[in-house]
């Protein structure tokens, strides 16, 4: 199998050109949440209400599972006229400033370089863009991006933004550095169809649990926030804090980020079952990656039930829902790399 | 249709002893597990009482969390500490390494983790729970499914969803259209003076239910395999065969009630093995392929078949399956004795020492050599090359074979009764021959001092690590793992919601409809659009039906 040097090449500065207009996007956002106060004025009072309006419609029949008060009484939820729900919905972007509309158009461009740099790289050694630790982040921060957009262009939460983009650019910045591998072929333990479905399948879920944990991190932030502010500690109406989706909605948001992804997390983890019974005569045997998945698994099962468990939702479930992504992290950059077992994922080139 | 059950049997059917309303209308709560209250713990000294009380909290959602997490918990250090059953080498070098800890983990069985009691009580008590759990909601769903749904609530504007307006029909017709509406919808109904109650999703619970018993049957399957499987090692050099018999096996761990006579009949020959490696650029000495061209019987008697077994490419004997694990060099070796006697000529599987370049190490026994036992130990060297006097393996292919071998004479120390690693060598009884250093290329040997006898490279064969398996709960195991998945994406896809509609007439005189609409699950989102649909759709039903009679009234 011969390498195209050419193509290996491209896809690298392809990559590089990602990570440079991410962090442009990421400025861009960041200095809308700094400078873009003025611009938003007219529209702000409307927003401050209700940011993002489907968001808050679906906040609202959730009456029970508020997460800002987790065993407070019940919200009293108003009657919301469905046509109310349906007309005032998609925030349009013509409300939306001149820096946050740069800045999703560099979340755009960004994004066509990045996919450009995986499929470039795809065609350059053969085979599916995702052999290797390099190819795997690069791959899974593209689902990130895509699934962010996804999200966005249906709930309008662009502000989000800043940190979707500044945990991708740290990703995929480390990727291109420390974990590096160029182009190369695969160890045969690799070479088999289902390193297509089953990393596939990883690649993806990681990607979408990747966004739920920073939605984690920023209703962290937001419940927070809500919780001083009723208590009176913090400005009621903070600019940043008005920008963002209400902690109810960031919970909502999250908790469906992972109800997408667990699943073909699950699928990811039978067809690394199967694959591991064809390649090593068992489809599962305690190795350090598959006790990982494992425990990776039942953490977000955890937060599955933590959310259906009275006293558990909101913090302690986003904390749950970290928690698991901190397994996967530990699974992908520690477990893969550093201890041994049967993976033969290449891993720092 | 207009099938009208009394609101007290409908919702006693739905639910026992769960409060359906209020709480649980305004809420996406799972009927009797998700919020729980509290049991009081039970006063006084009665057995059943206690009883009944810790078997409500070992089958609370709140314990299920907490043995959730224990069973992560209890899973790290099977990942972070060498495990007996994956990697005994690592064990042993761990109480090298560790003595005074290493006994104290092994008593808890750390290295162990995941056949540790402990470890088992967790899971075991997890299954209990989910069974607890699942078995009574599995009862109530086969009964809900065919019960109605219970009674619109009396209020239906403090629902978080829901529209009122006018229409001219009356409020029976009114009524009728909505039912008739609904039942298209494939809503189930009940209906009563003036109200009107519709759901539709009971498939989402039948997904989660699915989703946990699913979940026993991955455990059930891996019992099975435990049980009845069993799996085994075999090194196998080119040109020789094994069969699958307990003695001809080399490392045997079969399930609690497998008894020998339960192996599958097959033997099998490796022809011929064959490995490609990358040659230059950033990834040579990097394996491409490996191929152990084989020839096996599946019973005595049957013909000979041949198959390639390849990584990920293992072969299949009736359920049995051969995997290619590994593989080496076993240079050949001809000893003659002190007396010109030809003690060992065989090939001589040496161990891998440098995966890159298969520098590896062994050792020749001659235990019937005379006057004196004889011993070897050294290297083979697939592509040897003098690198400034060091002599080192350039490539894993055999492109310069050779090898390097120190002789030793004395007492092997066989025969006393400590079993002995066929790739080491005991020198304790021995003593080293004082010989130069020499390479031998095939063909070539080198003669020792005293005429103690002759040693002879005289080729290399390669070898295989073979690993047989039989798993009869590989496929149950299978099973239960898509009948798990396709339970999940049913109950996150599927939203179980209700809608309910009254009708009645207003101060104005004109019937009034208030319709209003629940989602008890709405994990996907989205049931307020499909609430303003249908409060569309049934608006619409109502504003055009209205008969002749009531535009009289206008
Ligand atoms: C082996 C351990 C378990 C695992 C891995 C597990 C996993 C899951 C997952 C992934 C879900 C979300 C899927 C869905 O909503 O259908 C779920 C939901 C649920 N589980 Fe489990 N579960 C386990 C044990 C239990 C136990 C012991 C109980 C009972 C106490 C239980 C009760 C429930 C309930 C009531 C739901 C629905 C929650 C909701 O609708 O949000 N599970 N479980």
């Amino acid at each position: 199998m011969s390498d195209n040097l050419g193509l290996a090449q491209l896809s690298d500065h392809l990559l590089i050109v990602a990570v440079v207009v991410y962090s442009l996007a990421m400025l861009a956002y960041a200095g809308d949440f700094a400078y873009g106060r003025r611009v938003k004025a007219a529209g702000a009072a409307g927003k401050a209400a209700r940011p993002v309006p489907e968001l808050a419609g679906v906040g609202a029949s959730g009456g029970a599972a508020t997460p800002g008060t987790p065993e407070g009484p019940e919200q009293p939820t108003a009657a919301v006229p469905p046509a109310a729900t349906a007309d005032s919905a998609p925030g349009d972007a013509g409300r939306l400033g001149p820096l946050i509309r740069g800045a999703i158009a560099l979340t755009y461009l960004g994004l066509a370089a990045h996919v450009a740099g995986v499929i470039t790289r795809g065609l350059a050694v053969h085979r599916v863009p995702w052999g290797d630790m390099y190819e795997f982040i690069t791959a899974l921060t593209c689902v990130t991006v895509i699934f962010f957009v996804a999200l966005m262009m249906r709930y309008r939460a662009w502000h989000l933004g800043v940190f979707v983009m500044g945990a991708v650019v740290v990703a995929l910045g480390l990727a291109q550095t420390i974990i590096y591998t160029p182009a190369g072929p695969l160890v045969p333990a690799l070479k088999s169809y289902w390193l297509a479905i089953h990393v596939a399948a990883m690649t993806l879920s990681v990607g979408i649990f990747f966004v739920a944990a920073v939605l984690g991190v920023v209703y962290l932030f937001a419940e927070r926030y809500s919780r001083r502010a009723a208590a009176g500690l913090s400005p009621a109406n903070h600019g940043i804090m008005r920008r963002l989706p209400s902690a109810v909605e960031l919970d909502r948001l999250t908790y469906r980020t992972v109800v997408f992804g667990f699943p073909i997390w699950t699928f990811g983890i039978i067809a690394g079952a199967i694959w591991a019974d064809q390649a090593w005569g068992r489809y599962w045997g305690w190795d350090p990656v598959e006790t990982w998945a494992f425990i990776t698994w039942v953490i977000y099962a955890c937060f599955l039930h933590a959310r259906a468990t009275a006293g558990w939702r909101g913090r302690r479930a986003a904390y749950i829902q970290l928690i698991a992504f901190g397994c996967l992290l530990f699974n992908v950059l520690v477990v893969q790399t550093f201890l041994t077992g049967l993976h033969s994922y290449a891993g720092l080139g | 249709m207009t099938d009208v059950r009394s609101p007290q049997a409908g919702n006693g059917a739905a639910a026992p002893g769960v409060a359906e309303e209020p709480a649980d209308v305004a809420g996406e709560t799972i009927a009797g597990v998700a919020d729980e209250t509290e049991t009081p713990r039970p006063g006084g000294f009665g057995a059943v009482a206690w009883a009944r009380w810790a078997w409500r909290q070992l089958t609370s959602m709140r314990i299920a969390l907490v043995l959730l997490f224990l069973l992560a918990l209890g899973s790290v250090p099977g990942s972070l500490l060498p495990q007996q059953g994956i990697d005994p080498a690592g064990v042993q070098q761990y109480f090298t390494a560790h003595p005074a800890l290493a006994p104290f983990l092994n008593a808890l069985g750390l290295f162990n983790v995941f056949a540790a009691p402990w470890f088992a009580a967790i899971y075991l008590l997890l299954f209990v729970s989910l069974a607890g759990c699942v078995l009574p909601r599995s009862f109530r769903l086969a009964r809900t499914a065919r019960a109605r749904p219970p009674q619109a609530p009396r209020h239906l504007s403090r629902l978080p969803n829901s529209v009122r307006y006018e229409t001219a029909m009356t409020t029976e017709e009114a009524s009728a259209a909505a039912a008739a509406f609904l039942t298209r919808r494939h809503f189930r109904l009940s209906q009563g003076e003036g109200w009107l109650s519709a759901e539709k999703g009971y498939r989402r619970e039948a997904g989660n239910l699915l989703f946990h018993v699913a979940l026993m049957g991955v455990l059930v399957s891996i019992g099975l395999g435990g049980l009845f499987g069993y799996k085994a090692d075999r090194l196998l050099v080119e040109g020789t065969s094994f069969a699958d018999t307990v003695t001809d096996l080399d490392a045997y761990h079969p399930g609690h009630l497998v008894s020998p006579n339960d192996l599958a009949p097959f033997s099998l020959t490796l022809d011929k093995f064959s490995a490609s490696y990358v040659a230059s650029g950033p990834d040579r000495n990097q394996p491409e392929s490996f191929n152990a061209h084989v020839s096996y019987t599946a019973q005595p008697g049957d013909a000979a078949r041949t198959y390639d077994i390849q990584v990920n490419h293992p072969l299949n004997v009736d359920a049995v399956k051969v995997y290619l694990l590994g593989h080496g060099y076993a240079p050949v070796f001809r000893v003659t004795d002190g007396q010109g006697k030809v003690v060992y000529d065989q090939a001589t599987p040496f161990l891998p020492a440098d995966q890159s370049t298969y520098l590896s190490e062994g050792v020749v026994k001659a235990p019937d050599a005379k006057p004196q036992q004889l011993g070897f130990a050294g290297v083979f060297l697939p592509t040897a090359v003098d690198v400034s006097g060091q002599l080192e393996s350039a490539f894993p292919a055999p492109y310069l074979p050779a090898v390097s071998m120190i002789p030793y004479v004395g007492n092997l120390g066989l025969n006393n009764g400590v079993p002995q690693s066929v790739y080491q060598l005991n020198t304790t009884g021995m003593h080293r021959l004082a010989t130069p250093v020499q390479v031998l290329t095939p063909g070539q040997s080198m003669k020792l001092p005293g005429g103690a006898g002759t040693l002879t490279f005289t080729g290399y064969r390669q070898w295989v690590s073979l690993q047989v398996t039989y798993d009869p709960g590989q496929v149950p195991a299978l099973i239960s793992g898509i009948a798990a998945l396709a339970g999940l994406v049913l109950s996150f896809l599927v939203r179980r919601r209700r809608i309910f509609v009254r009708t009645y007439r207003g101060d104005s005189g004109r019937t009034v409809v208030d319709v209003a609409g629940l989602a008890r699950s709405d994990v996907g989102g989205g049931f307020e659009a499909e609430f303003g649909e249908l409060a569309a759709g049934l608006k619409s039903v109502h504003d055009h039906d209205s008969s002749p009679r009531s535009e009289e009234t206008e």
